[in-house]
């Protein structure tokens, strides 16, 4: 790809993960039983080691990602949600009241917590030794999170959809390769089609759910003895309602987003298709039940090879991507970001 | 003198360069059509390896350098120690099989026996004043939704209070704690420990028993909770083992976590199960101090089980149940009656 060239025909690209879920799971197994030995300490270095395998072995256009996040500065993030996460519950418990001001006080953090740890992930990723940014500000993030949040409420859900897709063009129309930038423009309108086709759905399945409950409430009286058998199998058919919706609004809002997704002389195309990924989800979660857990990084990888399968980057003008004269001078290497909360909140 | 294939990047422009990376003489060279470097292996960061991705090098300078041959790399940069047994641990077979084994071990060690014995240490170092306000909140909700004030007579009530009274003086290591009467039908014949201290009994378990002794039982195995702290210990130990659970299925979709956390309802049981058990030796204990024959407590609770069985309240199974099997708790009065 010589530099400079362009009028290149488009090239499209296809992310591909070269790991196994088998190993995968040596990886994740081991440094659990560390994790557990160490009450939860080495699960930052666990973390990290995960992360540079997911990342290490997800490759486009022949070049893999990295991602080298100090495992003690996510320690530190941890120690202090934990914390938070005590007092919240044990404060909570016994004095009711204390939630509201906990809430308070999470709600003023939350924009600026969603932005550093979107920072600190992106900072800390790279591909093709050019580190990824987050340009999103607390402040925008205040509007996207708090303000459309209120609106929703407000407005009785009305604005939810609305909210989902500013909120996830907000993740993913903030980040940079370098200094080039992405954008994301979704239209509203879809995101309300595909929400309403959503509810339509989720009523149509819950319909049946709702009778299978009444006849076995009905059935208890003569064999009072199943009650245990009649009152899971609602909750289990519920459940799996909650799944397919769950997982037809997954594959449908990760189209919507990528086919929207741009970035200097290249777009994305997403082609998740619902039905594959509801089984996909359904085989996961029998598989972790019937596992206790354990088959979880099977799951893990099995999700992800679909979704990469389904993701295309559309280059249409050969573009050398330059990083950000802003951190030009920063490096690959560790760079302590004074982060605290490392939340993952996935896009 | 070692050469590896890799690709170099300048982590300026995301440009790869298929380059020769080589080792030898107290220098490292990368080499290729664009680029000629000449650096200190010393001032040269390699990144552990994990499994067979790809192994980053990180040149001073900000650039990077690719790897795919791990093996020869390790041979080289002798990763040593603590680096090799991991990375030895993560991919044979026979050690993550072994790792896995350890794990359910390890879990079961740590929800099982670590949790509680440490709830329990902490617990007994929470002041009981902490929970009085929770105390006053259920209390206060449950009268509200559930519970009329009693409907025995004062001297009644009086008795019993002073019967009470005489039981909890046998135990010294009592945190504060009271009696309190309500009728309530929806909740039926049924004592309960709230935090705090209070202990509420119904009108209907009143009229069950057909001794005082056999109230005095019932109280004093509500005593038992409190004097174990078992609200406390409840909540601790719900938490720390939402919070493990969490951590150990913490990076898949919401849908499968939640699956994946069913067993926290089960475990939620067996801890309510053993904080019975505790509460029922302590309750036969007291009784005995205060010359009640433990019988009392077998007797109350066979006409409870009678109770439950009439208003079709049965059907859950053992390992759901909040407390143990009747029969169970009636062989552990027996047994200590005997004695």
């Amino acid at each position: 790809m010589a530099e400079g060239e362009i009028a290149s025909p488009a090239r499209a690209l296809r992310p591909e993960f070269t790991g196994s879920g088998g190993e995968y799971f040596r990886v994740w197994v081991v440094n659990l039983l560390f994790s557990l030995l160490t009450l939860g300490i080495y699960s930052a270095w666990a973390k990290v080691r995960k992360k540079k395998y997911l990342y290490g072995n997800t490759r486009l256009d022949g070049d893999s990602f990295d991602y080298f996040a100090r495992p003690e500065t996510i320690l530190k993030g941890r120690i202090v949600a934990v914390a938070a996460l005590i007092a919240y519950a044990l404060a909570g418990e016994l004095h009711p009241e204390s939630r509201f001001a906990f809430w308070a006080v999470a709600a003023v953090a939350a924009p600026w917590v969603i932005v550093r740890s979107l920072i600190f992930n992106a900072r800390n990723s790279a591909w093709r030794g050019l580190r990824f940014h987050f340009n999103g500000t607390p402040g925008g993030a205040a509007r996207v999170f708090l303000g459309l949040l209120a609106v929703t409420v407000v407005t009785l859900g009305l604005a939810y959809p609305w909210f989902v897709a500013r909120r996830k063009r907000f993740v993913l129309g903030n980040h940079a390769l370098g200094s080039s930038r992405f954008g994301c423009e979704v239209s509203t309108a879809s995101f309300y089609w595909l929400y309403l086709r959503a509810a339509l759905m989720q009523i149509g399945l819950l319909m049946p759910v709702g009778a299978l409950a009444f006849y076995a409430v009905q059935s208890l009286r003569a064999y009072p003895t199943l009650a245990p058998v009649v009152f899971a199998l609602p909750v289990i058919a519920a459940y799996a309602a909650y799944a397919v919706v769950y997982g037809y609004l997954q594959a449908r809002t990760t189209n919507l987003l990528w086919n929207g997704a741009y970035g200097p002389g290249l777009r994305f195309a997403s082609d998740l298709r619902a039905r594959k990924l509801i089984g996909i989800y359904f085989g996961n979660i029998l598989a972790a039940v019937l596992s206790v857990g354990l088959l979880i990084p099977w799951a893990v990888v099995r999700t992800l090879k679909y979704r990469l399968s389904c993701l295309q980057v559309i280059v249409e003008q050969e573009t050398v991507h330059q990083a950000d004269p802003a951190f030009a001078r920063v490096g690959a290497t560790g760079q302590e970001l004074g982060d605290f909360f490392n939340l993952d909140l996935g896009i | 003198m070692s050469v590896f294939k890799a690709r170099y990047f300048d982590g300026q422009r995301s440009v790869a360069h298929e380059v020769s990376v080589v080792l030898g003489g107290g220098a490292l060279k990368i080499v290729g059509r664009d680029v000629e470097l000449l650096l200190d292996p010393r001032r040269v960061r390699v990144a552990p390896r994990v499994a067979n991705a790809p192994r980053w090098i990180y040149l001073p300078g900000g650039g990077a350098c690719a790897l795919e041959d791990n093996d020869a790399l390790d041979a080289l940069a002798g990763a040593g120690g603590f680096a090799r047994i991991l990375h030895r641990l993560e991919t044979r077979p026979a050690w993550a099989a072994l790792a896995l084994a350890l794990v359910v071990a390890a879990l079961w060690a740590l929800i099982d026996r670590g949790v509680p014995a440490v709830a329990e240490q902490v617990a007994l170092r929470i002041p009981p004043a902490t929970e009085t306000d929770l105390g006053r909140h259920t209390l206060a909700s449950l009268d509200h939704y559930w519970m009329r004030p009693s409907k025995l007579t004062a001297e009644r009530r009086a008795m019993l209070s002073a019967e009470f009274a005489a039981l909890a003086a046998g135990a010294p290591d009592l945190p504060p704690h009271r009696l309190a009467f309500r009728t309530s039908p929806a909740i039926g014949p049924n004592a309960f420990a709230l935090p705090g201290g209070t202990i509420v009994i119904t009108d209907q378990l009143v009229n069950l028993a057909q001794s005082d002794q056999e109230v005095m039982a019932v109280l004093a195995h509500e005593l038992g909770h409190l004097a174990h702290r078992h609200v406390m210990r409840r909540l601790l130990q719900g938490s720390a083992t939402a919070l493990i659970i969490a951590g150990v299925t913490g990076d898949v979709a919401s849908t499968t976590s939640l699956a994946a956390s069913a067993p926290v309802v089960l475990l939620q049981a067996k801890f309510s199960r053993d904080f019975e058990r505790e509460a029922d030796r302590y309750g036969i204990a007291l009784l005995r101090k205060d010359h009640i024959s433990p019988r009392n407590f077998a007797l109350i609770l066979e006409r409870l089980e009678k109770v439950a069985k009439a208003r079709h309240r049965r059907g859950l199974p053992g390992f759901l149940a909040s407390h143990p099997p009747t029969r169970e708790r009636e062989a552990l009065v027996r047994e200590t009656a005997g004695g």
